[in-house]
This record gives C-alpha cells, structure tokens and sequence, in this order.
C-alpha cells in the first residue's frame, strides 16, 4: 500500500515543466528501440521475412526480432488465433514486461476474416487482451506492415499527450472485463500463472473495472502459485 | 491387370451382402454391411496385401439417420485403392474398432470420435484429441450450426471508423459490409452481389473505386 501511494503522490506532485523532458526523453528511446515477438501462427508471417530482412528491413526502425516473451516489447499476432492458441497467446502476453504492446496484423484477428464461421477462431482479438495496432489486410503488404509499425512507434512517443500507446494500461485497469471474455470461452476455472491483480496494485494502475464479478469468480478457484521444487 | 481384379472380386465375393464397384483400374469401391466390414478387412489384409489403412472418412447422413463410415485400405504390391463403405446408426454412433487388425487407426478413430461422436468399441484412447477447449457437441455433425454458436459466442468488430467514412465520401470504401453477408445466413449470398452490381451501374464510382 505504501508504495502506491508514493507512485501517486510522485504523479501528483509533477508540475516542474522541464520534468516532462525526461518523460519525453524516455519515450523518445522506447521508441526508437523495440524488440518484437511474433507469434505466427496464421498465414499473415509470410508477409514479415520481408519486412524483416533487407527488402524493407524493419531493423532500421529500430524493431528486431526477439526470442522470448519476457524480454520482448511488442507481440506481433499474425492471423488467425483459435481458442486453443488463445490461451497460449494470453500466457505469453502477460508474461511480458510492461510497457507491452500488441499488433493484431490481418482480418482475422480484426474479426475472424475468412473463419468468421469457424466455430474454433476467436474472431476480435482485443476482446481478450488490449491491442495497440491493427492491421488489416489479407494479408497486408510489409509496406502497411512497416506502416503499422510507424503508427505504433508514433504513439509511443506521443503516449503521454495522447493518451495513445498505452494499450497495456488498460488490461490493468479493465481486467475484469477481459477476465470475463476469457472465462467465456475457457470456462470459469480458467487461471493464469501471473497474477495480474497483484501486478496492478505494483504498478498503481488499479481502476474501478479491475475488480468485479469475474475476479470474484476468479479468487475463489485461483490456486496460490508455489515455487518448483528443485530436483538435480 | 484384368487378372489381379479376377483374384481381388474372387476375394472380396466371399464377404456376405457385398457391392463390388470398379470405378477405375485402381480404385474399387466396396460397400458393405457393418456387421461384415472387419472379416472384409481381415481378408484382403491377410490375402491381398492390403497393408496400408490410409484413413478412416466418416460422412453425416442426417435425412436416412446414418453415418457413412469409410476406409482407404492401400496395397503396395497391387498400387490399389479399395474404399470400404459401410453404413451405421446415427442415435447409436457406434461401431467396432479396427485398431488390432491397423494400428493407424487408433488416430482416425480417435479423431472422429471428437469430430462426429462415433464411439469406436476396444480403440485405446476414446478421448479429445485436438479439440481439447471443446465441451459442446461433436462439430462436424451436420445439426451443429456453427453460424448460430459463433453469433452466440463471440463479439464482432464493428465497420465503421472516421477514417472509413473520408474514404465513402470519396466514392470508395467498402463494397459489402461485412454485416450484410453475416446476418443473411449464406457466405455466397447472391442477392448482396446484385444489390452491389446495381449499386455500381446507377452511381458514379470515384476515383478512388477500380471496378
């Protein structure tokens, strides 16, 4: 509790013009160097080889590939995501280090595209986790692929004028909404290894909506996480 | 080739109620009663090579009541193709397991299990296979409306942003909307394809628009 308050408080007091130059400063360099993990597993990926490699060549925007979860800014969804990776995609994402940003490239995550009948296809993907970014397209071009990613980076430096590139907030904020889309499809025993309530309170982003109804449900199947026991 | 066909009608008359069908050099289709599919498949296992289950179909029939089970039984030696056709009950959707005579089979079985409800008596794993998320009914029957579940189930995005409309002022935009083909009940909906053809010869079509 202590420690929220002072986050607050440290908010509050801010009114020395020249401080937002370092907070502009800092988004200024998270901007500029992004490090994105892609989680393909529709056919929009065959769009990024070249818009990675040196046909358009992402990496002088400053975005690279990564490899894990934990070290990466941006999640890139190519495609379609059936309610069975969906689990695996909210897994990954909140395994993310915040500030995290979502793209959804293709009409699938946008609204099903061309599966809109499946019944196994999650159709809108920021029903399920905040996205920043999308980019529609069967499949887009790596031209409206690299476009998308200007967009985002734009709103990265403008986040704290525009209220724009802070996608990731608002999972803090509504996650009782996203929670309820989640137990929806998963069922009402669905639970993630983060604790996505604690890590609100850490980062003061708690709102009104991170509570409600499905926490509720949520807290009382949640089992307390316990370290792995170390065997050689 | 007329001699191997000779040898495999020898083989596949001695099966009882059996319909052998030629359809080309190399692909016979049987069809036959479902209390006489496995002896089928014993016999041309063990006399005529057929080594190879390549896959288990399994069609709805929903208006006769019955599931239409078929096997690809594949020889190496004779480079044939025999599909065994048998029919079962739909209320019962149960059948025996040809798991001991193909291993293979284990899958298909398993598989359509999952996708249409048809318990295979002594397969080894009666369980989800790739469905695992799925509770409600097998999807693949024909009375599972999966338009009706996807309209119950999920949130649609919706169509109309600013940026859409500078673009329909324009003369362009979108053609369809994509709740006018959702809500109609049909994917291939005809009368929005006039309605859009019609559309195009009494408007003028801006700049922006390539008919």
């Amino acid at each position: 509790m202590k420690k929220e308050l002072l986050i607050k408080e440290k908010q509050a007091k801010r009114t020395n013009p020249l401080a937002h130059v370092f907070d502009d400063f800092i988004d200024f360099c998270q901007s500029k160097s992004l490090f994105m993990l892609h989680y393909c597993t529709g056919c929009g990926a065959i769009e990024l080889p070249p818009a990675m490699t040196s046909r358009f060549d992402m990496e002088r925007l400053g975005i690279q590939p990564m490899v894990t979860p934990r070290q990466a800014d941006i999640l890139l969804v190519t495609g379609y995501v059936s309610v069975k990776t969906l689990k695996r995609v909210i897994l990954t994402y909140e395994q993310m280090q915040a500030p995290k940003y979502v793209i959804g490239i293709c009409s699938c995550t946008v609204n099903g595209g061309m599966y809109w009948q499946s019944y196994a296809t999650a159709k809108k993907l920021n029903d399920y986790m905040p996205v920043d970014v999308y980019i529609a397209g069967c499949m887009p071009r790596p031209e409206a692929v690299l476009e998308g990613l200007q967009r985002l980076k734009e709103n990265i430096k403008n986040d704290r004028k525009q209220q724009k590139g802070s996608a990731w907030k608002e999972y803090f904020a509504n996650y009782d909404t996203y929670l309820g889309n989640q137990q929806h499809l998963f069922g009402d025993d669905w639970q993630t290894p983060v604790d996505i309530i604690a890590e609100a309170k850490l980062y003061g982003l708690e709102g009104e909506g991170t509570y409600g109804k499905n926490t509720e449900k949520l807290a009382k199947v949640q089992q307390p996480l316990l370290p792995q026991e170390m065997k050689l | 080739m007329n001699d191997l066909n000779n040898k495999l009608n020898d083989i596949l008359s001695r099966v009882n109620g059996i319909k052998i069908t030629h359809k080309r050099n190399r692909r016979v289709r049987v069809d036959v009663p479902a209390d006489s599919l496995t002896t089928l498949l014993e016999l041309i296992k063990g006399q005529a090579s057929y080594v190879h289950l390549s896959a288990i179909t399994c069609v709805d029939w929903i208006k006769d009541n019955e599931f239409e089970l078929v096997y690809h039984v594949w020889s190496y030696e004779e480079n044939c193709l025999i599909s065994a056709h048998t029919r079962i009950d739909r209320d019962e959707a149960k059948f025996v397991s040809v798991y001991d005579l193909y291993k293979p089979a284990d899958f298909f079985e398993r598989d359509i299990y999952e996708m249409y409800g048809v318990f295979f008596i002594g397969s080894p794993r009666m369980e989800k296979f790739i469905l695992t998320e799925w509770h409600g009914m097998p999807p693949m029957r024909k009375d599972f409306d999966s338009e009706a579940y996807v309209q119950e189930t999920f949130n649609w995005t919706e169509y109309n942003p600013d940026w859409l409309q500078e673009l329909t002022d324009q003369g362009g935009g979108i053609a369809i909307k994509p709740e006018d083909i959702r809500l109609s009940g049909c994917l291939h909906n005809m009368a929005t394809h006039r309605q859009r053809d019609k559309l195009k010869a009494t408007q003028k079509v801006g700049k922006g628009w390539k008919s």
